[in-house]
């Protein structure tokens, strides 16, 4: 393939796998409760994702070292394994959380039972991993993703003020705040921007430039995908912000569920509208919950010194292929006792803000250190957005379980 | 090879790849001997639970001994043939006892179609 196609496809599927659920909950739920008020932090959490996983990409293309071997190698042992622990936590919650919104939304296409439906696709999951190459599984579930684009053409048709969107960039408290709204507006913010720097992406964004065997002549393709397909999912992200403000909130519905998010192509777009969302959907929760099952496989084989790899069979990398499938088990175990899957996300994205601090440190320690990465090492700006993240994500990560207690998890 | 290893920074907790380039482990602890003169030297890099397992808190050390057991292969020093980002052994790894599991998995695996 050509470069230029390469480069191409490779920003689409960044784009288009962008959105998972728990972003799709907390997009629409801070535009529904705050308008266009929390849009800025889509942009600072979308910058957050770009430095780091463009620094993780380059690591990969250069060193061919994935993010767990670099906690392990520089967190030291015991902080690398609590990190492990946590952030596959994290993973399984968010795995079992995307597993459980497919299985709604096939209910809501077919009627059958809802616990059936987590059962075939379990089953759906693990054959299609075990039979498709990572480049394939990359394309299918990234350019699927790309069904989202009707929220944006959604967010448009809704003739938006977009003097008060383009205010929404520029950091403010909320309108007539008191006390109570400040905290439920800090609880959003800090899960709005844990929900777009979810860690799970850095570390399979990382794995699988391993996967494509980056080299270090790839790290402008490295760059240009992060920048241009990440801003592309942040537009995403952004109009789903629009859409929560001009249709859910005056309209006072909770847009807590996979149907009811649809419902705002349905009215734009009557029944075009919803198919094109819900089939959106099913692509952008597949392809996270693929994404969440073999993060989880690639930090515990990479901590551990296994062989990992979907470019190898499985008898080559066994317990590779052995943790995806359990992970994949696990998750729809989670989503199987009735467990809400709106609620599990709410869980792990307020959890995995926690995580961040401890797993993009030491990308940030080895992508600025020259005598490893020589001429790759971070420039200044990398160096200096590099620190601003770590601080910031440090001080979400001290205030998420408080703000979520605080505001019962943000019901108020 | 650098002139001058840092063991904690080079050796300690890097990857352990063998002579066909498979990873095999990961260098969990560092076995000292004496050499000539008393002084100390590097006698073999140790891998598996029984390895790590004494650089954790004692009570996860003692839970993690009875789920994954106290199992530690020994890799002599002599067989180390290049230090990189990785450690590079010169032999394969079934034969410094190193990767058994991910052999005893893939023979149950091996069953599945595709595989």
């Amino acid at each position: 393939m050509g470069k230029f196609a390469e480069v191409f496809l490779g920003i689409l599927t960044a784009m288009g796998g962008f959105v998972e659920i728990g972003e799709l909950t907390f997009t629409l739920n801070a535009g529904r409760r705050f308008e266009h008020a929390l849009l800025w932090i889509v942009l600072l959490g979308t910058v957050g994702i770009m430095v780091y996983c463009e620094m993780a990409g380059r690591i990969a293309a250069v060193k061919h070292q994935a993010v767990f071997s670099l906690i392990r190698e520089r967190d030291g042992f015991s902080a690398g394994l609590l990190t492990l622990v946590a952030a596959n936590i994290v993973n399984l919650l968010t795995c079992a959380a995307e597993v459980g919104g497919v299985a709604l939304l096939w209910q809501l296409l077919s009627g059958w039972p809802y616990r059936g439906l987590l059962l075939a696709a379990l089953v759906f999951f693990v054959i299609v991993v075990w039979s498709t190459p990572f480049k394939w599984i990359e394309r299918i579930f990234g350019l699927g993703g790309l069904l989202m684009i009707v929220f944006i053409v959604a967010a448009v048709a809704l003739h938006p003020d977009w003097g008060s969107v383009a205010a929404g960039f520029v950091p403010s408290l909320p309108r007539a705040a008191g006390g109570r709204d400040i905290l439920m507006y800090a609880f959003y913010g800090v899960a709005l921007l844990s929900s777009i720097m979810l860690p799970y992406e850095t570390y399979f964004y990382a794995s699988g430039g391993i996967e494509d065997r980056w080299k270090p002549a790839d790290v402008t393709l490295n760059r240009i995908v992060v920048i241009v397909g990440f801003s592309l999912g942040a537009t995403l992200a952004a109009s789903l912000v629009v859409v929560g403000a001009e249709f859910f909130a005056p309209r006072s519905i909770d847009p807590a569920l996979p149907g009811s998010a649809a419902l705002a192509t349905a009215d734009a777009f009557a029944n075009v509208g919803l198919y094109v969302a819900l089939l959106g959907m099913f692509f952008a929760f597949a392809g996270a919950a693929i994404e969440t099952a073999l993060s989880a496989a690639y930090n515990l084989a990479q901590f551990a010194g296994w062989p990992w790899g979907l470019d190898k069979r499985p008898r080559d990398a066994s317990r590779f292929a052995l943790s995806w499938i359990a992970v994949f088990v696990l998750a729809t175990a989670v989503v199987v006792t009735g467990i809400d899957p709106v609620s599990v996300v709410e869980y792990s994205i307020v959890f995995s803000v926690v995580v961040l601090p401890l797993s993009y440190f030491p990308v940030l320690a080895v992508a600025r250190d020259r005598g490893i990465m020589g001429p790759y090492a971070n420039g200044a700006l990398a160096n200096v957005l590099g620190w601003f993240y770590l601080a910031l994500i440090t001080v979400a990560a001290l205030a998420a379980i408080p703000l979520f207690v605080a505001t019962h998890a943000g019901q108020g | 090879m650098k002139p001058t290893i840092e063991l904690l920074r080079d050796v300690l907790d890097h990857d352990v790849v063998d002579v066909d380039g498979v990873r095999c482990g990961i260098v969990d602890d560092i076995e000292f001997g004496e050499g000539a003169d008393g002084v100390p030297v590097v006698a073999a890099l140790l891998v598996g639970p029984g390895a790590w397992q004494a650089r954790l808190p004692a009570l996860l050390g003692v839970v993690s001994a009875w789920l994954f057991g106290h199992g530690t292969t020994r890799v002599p020093w002599s067989d180390v043939a290049e230090l990189t980002q990785s450690v590079k052994l010169g032999r394969r790894a079934g034969e410094l006892g190193l990767g058994k599991l991910d052999r005893k998995v893939a023979s149950w695996l091996k069953r599945i179609p595709g595989a």
